[in-house]
C-alpha cells in the first residue's frame, strides 16, 4: 500500500511543472563546465528536473539495496555500495569511496609491509 | 587588514587572497568585475579555482527534502549521506552538461566542415552512451521540441549567430 502511494508521489513530482531545486544554482554549476557559454532556458529546466529525478532514483535504489529492512536509515555506505554495484551510478565511484576505519587501514598497511619483508 | 572583501586589496597584495571571515569570502588576483558574483566569466577558466561551498552545491535542504520524499515514510537519512548526495548532484549536473556538449561540438565541427545543417543533439543520445539505464531517459518530463515533425527531447546549446531551423518552442503539457 505504502509503496503505491510512494509511486504516485514520485509520479506526481515527475509530471509537475515545478522544480524543487533553485535553477540559478543549477545554471552556475552548468557554467563551471568548460566551453559552456549560453544555456537555453528550456535546457536549464530540463536539467533541473532531471537532477530532481536523479536524486529520487539514487536515494530509492540505495535505500532498497542497503539496510532497508533493518535499520530503516539511509547511510553513506548504502550510497557507496550503490555506486559500486549499479552501472548507472558508476560515474560516482570517485566521489563515493567506501570508508574504512583508520586502524583497519593501518593494519592492512602493516600486513603489506610484512609481505614485502618476507619477499 | 579589515574584513573588507574588495578585490582591489588582493591585487595590491599580489597574492591569491582567501579571507576566512564568517562568510568565507574568496578573492582572486585576476581582474574580476564582481568579487562575490560569479556571473558570466566569459573568458578564462583560469581564475575560477576557488568557489564558495554554497555556490558549487545545491542547497542541502532541498536535496534532503527530495530524498525524503523518495524513500518510504518511516525511513531516515544519515547526515553524511545527505552531504554526499549533495556532492553527487553537482557531479551529475556537470556530467550531463559535458556529455551532450561533446557530442554537439563534434557535430558542430563536422557541420562547419561540410556546411550541412545542424541537427539538434538529443539528450537521450548524449546520456545513452554513458548511462545504460534506459528508464532514466524515459522519465524526463514533457519537454518536447518538434523538429521535422519528430518529437524528441532536446538540449539546445545556442551560440550567438546560429539559428537552428525547424525547432519550435517547447510546449509543456
Amino acid at each position: 500500500m505504502s509503496e503505491k502511494n510512494m509511486e504516485e508521489k514520485v509520479e506526481h513530482a515527475t509530471n509537475s511543472k515545478n522544480v524543487s531545486l533553485p535553477m540559478s544554482r543549477v545554471r552556475l554549476i552548468m557554467k563551471s563546465s568548460p566551453d559552456v557559454s549560453c544555456i537555453n532556458q528550456d535546457a536549464l529546466f530540463l536539467t533541473t528536473k532531471a537532477t530532481e529525478l536523479f536524486v529520487q532514483h539514487l536515494a530509492l535504489s540505495s535505500y532498497k539495496n542497503g539496510s532497508g529492512k533493518e535499520t530503516n536509515t539511509l547511510s553513506y555506505s548504502d550510497l557507496a555500495n550503490a555506486a559500486e554495484e549499479k552501472e548507472t551510478f558508476q560515474f560516482l565511484t570517485d566521489i563515493l569511496p567506501k570508508k574504512i576505519l583508520a586502524r583497519d587501514y593501518l593494519k592492512s598497511l602493516e600486513e603489506m609491509k610484512k609481505d614485502d619483508d618476507n619477499l | 587588514m579589515d574584513g573588507d572583501s574588495s578585490t582591489t586589496d588582493t591585487t595590491q597584495l599580489g597574492i591569491t587572497g582567501e579571507y576566512m571571515t564568517g562568510g568565507t569570502y574568496v578573492l582572486q588576483t585576476q581582474d574580476d568585475d564582481g568579487d562575490e558574483s560569479f556571473n558570466d566569466h566569459e573568458d578564462g577558466n583560469g581564475g575560477k579555482e576557488h568557489f564558495r561551498e554554497q555556490d558549487i552545491y545545491l542547497p542541502i535542504a532541498n536535496v534532503a527534502r527530495i530524498m525524503k520524499n523518495a524513500i518510504p515514510q518511516t525511513g531516515k537519512i544519515a547526515k553524511d549521506a545527505k552531504e554526499c548526495v549533495q556532492e553527487c548532484v553537482s557531479e551529475f549536473i556537470s556530467f550531463i552538461t559535458s556529455e551532450p556538449l561533446k557530442l554537439y561540438l563534434q557535430k558542430f565541427r563536422e557541420a562547419m566542415k561540410g556546411e550541412k545543417g545542424i541537427t539538434p543533439v538529443t539528450v537521450s543520445e548524449g546520456l545513452g552512451e554513458e548511462l545504460t539505464d534506459d528508464s532514466f531517459t524515459g522519465q524526463l518530463p514533457a519537454g518536447l521540441i518538434t523538429a521535422d515533425g519528430q518529437q524528441q527531447n532536446v538540449m539546445v546549446y545556442t551560440t550567438s549567430y546560429q539559428q537552428i531551423s525547424g525547432v519550435q518552442q517547447i510546449q509543456f503539457s
